[in-house]
């Protein structure tokens, strides 16, 4: 209390020596360079209000008090306090900042300047990621950074994919590391693959199960003061084995002086966007074939339809075939009358009564609802000399498109500092969060996913908000895929649930406490010499519960899954800063990391059943539960390292780093394993001071290697123990091969880039190319069966990966009140598998089979991700494709031939910056050229005659789906074995023409390039006049923030190309994709 | 000074804790070690659940071989194979989910505590019965497959051997271990023995019933081999259908009879009865006919048409007996062995009786098997389209043809005996999609992983096509 009195003591004292004498200064704004700066912003020191230099950087500004100070400042430059003379005039040079005199955190935290970095890290600051106010930062980073891939999934509260220049690996993790304030956090990514051993429920091979999202998401966006990614190994290298694949620094905010409070209060609302749903044809309903559903001998008037007795009456009549979850049925009349699904649902007003065969006003457009977040925060921070501290509070709450989802997140963060003297200071913080899902998506080809139906297996004859009334009115799996309809044992569905049902019954829940903090002491010895202990901790525990009703198609169930995390980092770590000579300066860092990781989980289902409805606990299983998967995974890893970079004059150094590591998870005889690193540059623009349009230049290379360990516990092996048998008790041999002479993989890297930047800064690049390769890799190659073995795990294989980063910055326009900025970003990988294992040719990425006949494979000499299934037979001569006698396409019958490939060519973002006074307009464009999806949606839909392409006219002029008879049917293009071209027509009144059953895999593979406006933010920022009127605020600023407002270009129909089923090394592959949300809201920031 | 010095040294001794980290690699919540009988149980369970199943994932031969056939999804009645690939799990089960435990469960016993030596030597006779038995099913299914260079995982790409080479080692493996089969000693225990609950003397009637089954399998390519095998495999092998080699699940997930699972527990619709059989039985008045069915809706036995689209209440459907959760698997069966001596004895093997008698015999299990009397079996085995006197056709028109009735439910021995026997012909689906399953083409991951042991096979047999022919399918 003290203290806070005496800190309203000293801005009393502030305000009222402004009352002292005033006068004029004038004075002039220049580069280093001796350039003048235009449009600085000057402001005196502990006054309100501030002028504008000219276009010349001439400007003349009031000063009063007895000792005024100047706060200077301009974008692109660094911020100078100058004190102001006895007299009138004043010269003020600035410091270029926007590339090279910008300060880069880096490897364990370590603050280079940008100028002498010898290798390439791109840093953003927070408020470009907070200002989207997305609940998952890591989404804001897509089209920022140059060399990171970023991938996300449309579903609420998604896992997000965060690749930097490419994969590397085969089947382990390919996701760039995360770092808080020089400490890893953990960044698992939880879906149901990676909990069970059941592949029923494998996410990641699109069989079902919810995306749960990934665990950087728990950081609070607004405590995130800049975001580095250090993209090769060379600037990595100090963390060791765990950053090969990159690492993503994020540094939380420093507190101020002072009390600083700033509050930021928004509300963002989404839509799905129809480019990315199925759009339904209008003219067919229910059935896989027109004709043949009941025998003439019954006397059927429409033979597209059952004919049966359909209330015991006695007599028969037209009803909807309900089991048939395809729409190549009757063709649509008004005039006729059928019973269709309702009329069999005693609460439903249709009971017993017939309704017009027409198609649904309604379709599943409207089962999407509009998605609601609310974004609130408060960031508090405040210090003195000797003592600082930061609080904040994000809170989101999030309801998706879909009913009943939800998506809780409560971030909570405190820091603090202590100077117990010059020499020491105490600093620690922590991060809570709480995050708690309720009906995530469900995703791939699943009863948990309502899209399996609405884009595969669907009647466009059923109304989604009849649906919808039929569940509320009763709380019951009413649904539209009646068995059999016409008798009381057959009222259930057969294949498909209501989908409200499914939303509102069949639904997860989940939750995960988080705490990571660390508590650091930091020593200076003396001027150059420092020492810094720290313990950190990144800990959570979650709980996943997922459940099936009583009255789902699926057998009802609930499982949960309990999981905890430890990780314990001890740092110690002595740095050195000195200046050798007036030239020379040596920083050096030698230290230690002792990394202890506890992972351990438990998971259990009910086995057989639910005896009691809606009641969710292991002991409601109608069965005994059989054993549940433990696991307890522990990871210790003790690191040593050195790094020293000698300076020459800000004009060449030289770094020099390596590390030695100790893993618990490799064979004692090679479990240790050290890898180098030499990085130089040449900042050559030093030897160049009359190049006036030369602002700065820098030219850097690096070599440098990592070394990895293995998995835990993948060198001895254990048994499987399935479910006791009756009395018998079971073992079995595991499906993979452990092997006790695993050695440390490795990745080596070389890079090389030149940054430059022009006419003070208005203009500026940095361009990078790197080759990277990784071998000896350590996963679990897949084997012949034969051998009694699926996988056995083998030091073996190699990826390069070579590719070009461009990072380009450019300011058109500057004047006094408007300006206009460019950031563009440009990234181009090429990846290639040049070894496997011994004789095989491709590794299988999936783990357990994708639908479709389709898998996403590192096949040898191409690149890694290449999608394979069947394809077209091609007549030999022209390439032309084949058709067989039958008049379809004539197929392989292998499913080995490489249909696609997942990477893209490049990808791009430009952000765009216009600012006028007090209003500014930001967006960016994200682009991703190439690369190839399979759409799982399309195999099937198509051949059951959900879109528009299956429905219309032939050549002929005739309905496509008439009978061949009656003109109708298609000719398939292409040639027949003699190369003429196809002449015979063929069926289209029954499922299949256009989809999976005439078709190979091939011909749903789709270009995933996309042009999207990803971010649009519209920002007034109230004027200072009438701010300081208020006495309250210290700025307000009123945002409206859009997200993915416009997919402007697409070649996948129907869906959005970036749609995946989950972060992980399978992409390319969509099973009931979900479409875009695209969202609009507004925030209001206020600073106290 | 001193104070930063106390504060570093404590930070320091946080980190002290653990000084060898070599230990903390061992997996702590999976067995490192596990009695062998274990995972004889365990083989014999998957084995039995790959051959009882009716996943069209897995196990298609209800389907091609038409006793059932689909209402809505036709691919595997028309002889799509590839989009499930269906021969990958196959393969898989057998290699991966039973040949491998059964190699492990001899690897394990020698080693082993708590059996005599004599008890081990009919427990390594029985898991190398077992794995006799498999290998016949991956012969029969694929011909040449891995073999002698099989199992072993330091050799992860194993070459292919030549079936019939399979089949004799196969039969000089047998024959060593009836040999070895001591009915002085103990088998496995009562409860880890899930077939033959302990009992020695079962098991060499089902070995040299087995060898009976090989034997008669090559028989159109290796009469002498067939011969001597059938004859010196005759009065041991099954005398009755008390020795049958059953697999007895229980009426509780998940160790229920995976039809169950396919057919119940999933509420779906996808399975009826084919038109083939049906008529057939319909013709014949078979007395098992409304043991092997269900009537449709209008209470009245029809069947759909393979491959076409077919509407599930118009039709007839498994019976409530099959679909049962605990409807008992079969491995071998005194029925089969009772047709195997009647074709013997038409082929002029010595075997006592006479062909009609076994034929007779045959039905007359089957029948009351199925729930029939031997009233029923009477009656049926007079009708003269049944009688072996009369029936129509050379002697494996007859046996084909009532052997293809008496297997129902059994696809995969369906599958096998039908191609050996070459009857009943069956008519072509509505939209085949390929051509009728000779064989089952290798799995894909054969042709992606061990190519050049793929392509040397593929050639080795003939081509990797569905319409290649095993080996032993001369005619």
């Amino acid at each position: 209390m003290r203290k806070q009195l005496s800190m309203l003591l000293c801005i009393a004292m502030l305000s009222i020596s402004s009352f002292a004498q005033t006068r004029q200064v004038s004075g002039q704004i220049k580069d280093e360079k001796g350039q003048p700066i235009p449009y600085a912003t000057i402001k005196l020191k502990g006054a309100k209000g501030a002028t504008s230099a000219d276009q010349n950087g001439n400007f003349k500004i009031e000063v009063t008090g007895a000792k005024p100070s100047l706060l200077v400042t301009a974008a692109g430059f660094d911020a100078s306090e100058l004190a102001v003379g006895e007299n009138g005039s004043v010269g003020v040079v600035l410091k270029s900042q926007s590339s090279m005199n910008e300060v880069v955190v880096t490897a364990l935290g370590i603050k280079r300047n940008k100028n002498v970095l010898p290798y390439a890290a791109q840093q953003i600051s927070g408020d470009q990621v907070s200002a989207t106010r997305s609940n998952n930062f890591v989404t804001s980073l897509s089209g920022k950074i140059s060399g990171l891939e970023v991938r996300q999934g449309n579903a609420m509260g998604a896992s997000t994919n965060v690749v930097i220049r490419g994969a590397k690996s085969f089947l382990s993790s390919n996701q760039a590391l995360f770092v808080i304030d020089g400490v890893p956090v953990d960044n698992s990514n939880n879906n149901s693959a990676n909990k069970s051993t059941t592949t029923s429920n494998d996410q990641t091979s699109g069989r079902g199960g919810y995306d749960y999202g990934n665990a950087a998401a728990d950081i609070n966006p607004d405590d995130i003061e800049s975001i580095t990614v250090l993209k090769g190994a060379a600037s990595t290298a100090l963390y060791g084995s765990r950053a090969a694949n990159g690492v993503v620094m994020i540094t939380t905010k420093k507190s101020k002086r002072g009390l600083g409070i700033v509050v930021n209060t928004g509300v963002t609302v989404g839509k799905i966007d129809k480019s990315t749903f199925t759009k339904y044809q209008k003219e067919y309903g229910a059935g896989y074939q027109q004709g043949g559903y009941s025998t003439t001998a019954s006397g059927s008037p429409n033979t597209s339809f059952w004919w049966k007795d359909a209330f015991g009456t006695g007599s028969n009549s037209l009803i909807v075939p309900t089991t048939e979850d395809a729409s190549y049925g009757a063709r649509f009349d008004p005039n006729l009358m059928v019973y269709h699904w309702d009329s069999f649902d005693s609460t439903s007003a249709f009971y017993k009564k017939q309704k017009p065969w027409v198609g649904a006003d309604n379709d599943p457009v409207s089962f999407y609802e509009t998605a609601i977040a609310t974004n609130n925060s408060v960031f508090v921070d405040g210090g003195n000399d000797q003592a600082s501290f930061k609080m904040g509070y994000t809170r989101t709450d999030e309801r998706g498109v879909l009913p009943n989802s939800r998506l809780l997140k409560n971030l909570l963060n405190f820091g603090a500092t202590y100077k117990v003297n010059d020499k020491l200071t105490l600093a620690g913080n922590i991060n809570f969060s709480k995050i708690d899902g309720r009906g995530r998506y469900g995703t791939g080809y699943s009863k948990y996913n309502v899209n399996q139906a609405f884009r595969q297996w669907w009647e466009t004859n059923v109304d989604v908000q009849e649906l919808k009334d039929a569940y509320n009115r009763t709380g019951q799996n009413i649904t539209w895929n009646w068995a059999d309809p016409t008798k009381p044992s057959g009222l259930y569905p057969i294949y498909t649930d209501n989908p409200y049902f499914i939303r509102n019954k069949n639904y997860e829940t989940d939750s995960r406490y988080r705490y990571f903090g660390n508590a650091s002491v930091n020593y200076n010895v003396n001027s150059w010499l420092n020492v810094l202990g720290r313990v950190s901790l990144d800990s959570y525990d979650e709980l996943e519960e997922e459940r099936i009703a009583v009255g789902s198609v699926a057998v009802p169930s609930y499982s949960r899954f309990n999981r905890t995390f430890r990780e314990f980092n001890y740092d110690l770590m002595a740095s050195v800063n000195k200046d050798l000579n007036p030239s020379l300066n040596l920083k050096a860092v030698a230290g230690m990391n002792l990394r202890r990781n506890y992972v351990n989980s438990i998971y259990a289902i009910t086995n057989g059943g639910l005896v009691v409805p809606d009641l969710y606990f292991l002991g409601n299983s109608v069965s005994p539960i059989s054993a549940p998967t433990e696991s307890d995974d522990k990871i210790f890893v003790d690191g040593y390292y050195a790094n020293a970079t000698l300076t020459y004059k800000e004009l060449l150094s030289l770094d020099v780093s390596g590390r030695y590591d100790h893993s618990s998870t490799l064979p004692a005889n090679n479990n240790t394993y050290f890898y180098p690193s030499i990085s130089g540059s040449f900042n050559f623009s030093k030897l160049l001071p009359n190049a006036t349009w030369l602002s700065s230049g820098k030219l850097r290379a690096n070599y440098a290697e990592v070394g990895n360990s293995a998995p835990f516990s993948k060198l001895k092996d254990v048994y499987d123990k399935p479910t006791v048998f009756g009395n018998a008790t079971l073992f079995s041999l595991p499906n993979t091969k452990n092997n006790p002479n695993l050695k440390p993989e490795r990745t080596k890297s070389a890079e090389i880039g030149l940054e430059m930047a022009f006419f003070q800064n208005r203009f500026g690049l940095d361009v990078t190319y790197y080759d990277t390769k990784s071998v000896d890799q350590i996963f679990p190659v897949a084997v012949s069966t034969a051998t009694g073995y699926s996988n056995k795990y083998v030091n073996a294989g190699t990826i390069r990966n070579r590719g070009v980063e461009l990072s380009v910055f450019a300011t058109p326009i500057k004047t006094k009140d408007f300006s206009w900025t460019i950031n563009l970003n440009f990234t181009s990988n090429r990846n290639k598998v040049l070894a496997l294992y011994d004789s095989s040719k491709n590794l299988q990425i999936n783990q357990s089979s994708l639908q479709g006949g389709v898998s996403i494979n590192a096949t040898l000499g191409e690149p890694y991700g290449t999608i394979q299934g069947k394809t077209w037979n091609r007549y030999q001569p022209t390439g032309e494709k084949l058709v067989g006698a039958n008049g379809y396409y004539s197929i392989t019958s292998t499913t080995n031939n490489v249909i696609g490939n997942i990477n893209p060519d490049w990808i791009g973002g430009i952000y765009n910056t216009f600012k006028y006074k007090n209003l500014s307009l930001g967006f960016l464009i994200d682009v991703r050229k190439g690369g190839d999806v399979f759409s799982l949606d399309l195999y099937y839909g198509m051949a059951t005659g959900l879109y528009p392409e299956t429905v219309g006219n032939n050549d002929l002029g005739n309905p496509k789906r008439a009978p061949l008879a009656s003109g109708g049917g298609l000719i398939v293009p292409g040639v027949t074995a003699d190369g003429k071209a196809n002449t015979k027509r063929v069926d289209n009144t029954s499922y299949g023409y256009y989809g999976y059953v005439y078709n190979p895999a091939a011909a749903f593979v789709y270009d995933a390039s996309y042009v999207k406006l990803r971010e649009l933010n519209f920002t007034y920022s109230f004027p200072q006049s009438l701010i300081s009127k208020t006495k309250v605020f210290k700025g307000i600023d009123l945002s409206v923030i859009g997200r993915n407002l416009w997919i402007i270009h697409k070649n996948l129909p129907y869906s959005d190309p970036e749609e995946n089923l989950s972060a992980g090394n399978v992409q390319g592959y969509q099973s009931g994709a979900y479409p875009t949300t695209r969202s609009l809201g507004v925030n209001l920031k206020m600073k106290f | 000074m001193k104070k930063y010095l106390i504060i570093f040294a404590s930070m320091a001794s946080l980190a002290a804790c653990t000084k060898n980290i070599d230990s903390y690699n061992d997996q702590t919540k999976a067995a490192s070690s596990a009695p062998p009988a274990t995972l004889f149980s365990n083989a014999v369970r998957n084995l039995a659940d790959v051959l009882t199943s009716s996943n069209v994932n897995t196990n298609i031969f209800r389907l091609t071989e038409q006793h059932w056939t689909t209402t809505t999804y036709t691919d595997e009645p028309n002889f799509d194979i590839y989009t499930r690939n269906i021969p990958q799990t196959w393969w898989t089960n057998l290699y991966r989910d039973v040949l491998a435990d059964l190699k492990e469960c001899k690897r394990l016993l020698p080693t082993s505590t708590g059996a005599t030596p004599g008890a081990k030597a009919n427990q390594n006779a029985m898991a190398d019965i077992m794995q006799v038995y498999t290998y016949s099913v991956l012969v029969n299914t694929f011909g040449n497959v891995p073999y002698t260079k099989a199992l072993d995982y330091d050799n992860l790409f194993p070459a292919y051997d030549d079936a019939k080479t399979i089949y004799d080692d196969l039969f000089t493996r047998l024959d060593a271990d009836i040999a070895a089969l001591n009915t002085a000693e103990k088998g496995f225990d009562a409860s880890q023995d899930v077939v033959y609950g302990g009992n020695v003397s079962s098991w060499i009637k089902f070995a040299n019933s087995l060898k009976m089954r090989m034997a008669m399998t090559v028989a159109d390519v290796n009469a002498a081999k067939a011969k001597s095998a059938v004859e010196a495999a005759d009065t041991k092998a099954f005398g009755s259908a008390v020795d049958n080699a059953v697999f007895k699940y229980f009426a509780i997930t998940p160790n229920n009879n995976p039809i169950w699972t396919d057919l119940v527990q999933s509420k779906r619709q996808d399975f009826i009865a084919a038109n083939l059989l049906v008529d057939k039985l319909n013709a014949l008045s078979d007395p098992r006919l409304p043991n092997y069915f269900k009537p449709n809706d209008s209470k009245v036995y029809v069947g759909g048409t393979p491959g076409a689209t077919n509407t599930f209440s118009l039709f007839a459907k498994a019976n409530d007996k099959i679909t049962a959760m605990d409807f008992p698997g079969m491995l071998l069966d005194y029925v089969e062995i009772e047709f195997y001596r009647a074709e013997a004895i038409e082929r002029g093997f010595s075997v006592a009786g006479t062909a009609a008698a076994h034929y007779n015999n045959a039905i007359t299990a089957s029948i009351l098997y199925w729930g029939g009397t031997t009233t029923d079996a009477t009656l049926y085995l007079a009708n003269p389209a049944v009688a072996y006197a009369t029936a129509a056709g050379t002697w494996k028109q007859k046996i084909g043809t009532q052997k293809w009735i008496a297997l129902y439910n059994r696809g995969y021995e369906t599958w096998t005996e039908r191609r050996r026997l070459d009857f009943p012909v069956l008519p072509a689906p509505a939209a085949p999609k390929g051509d009728y399953p000779n064989r089952f083409t290798y799995p894909s991951n054969e042709q992606n992983l061990n190519n050049q042991h793929y392509a040397e096979a593929a050639k080795a047999i003939g081509g990797d096509k569905a319409s290649t022919k095993v080996f032993w399918d001369v005619n």
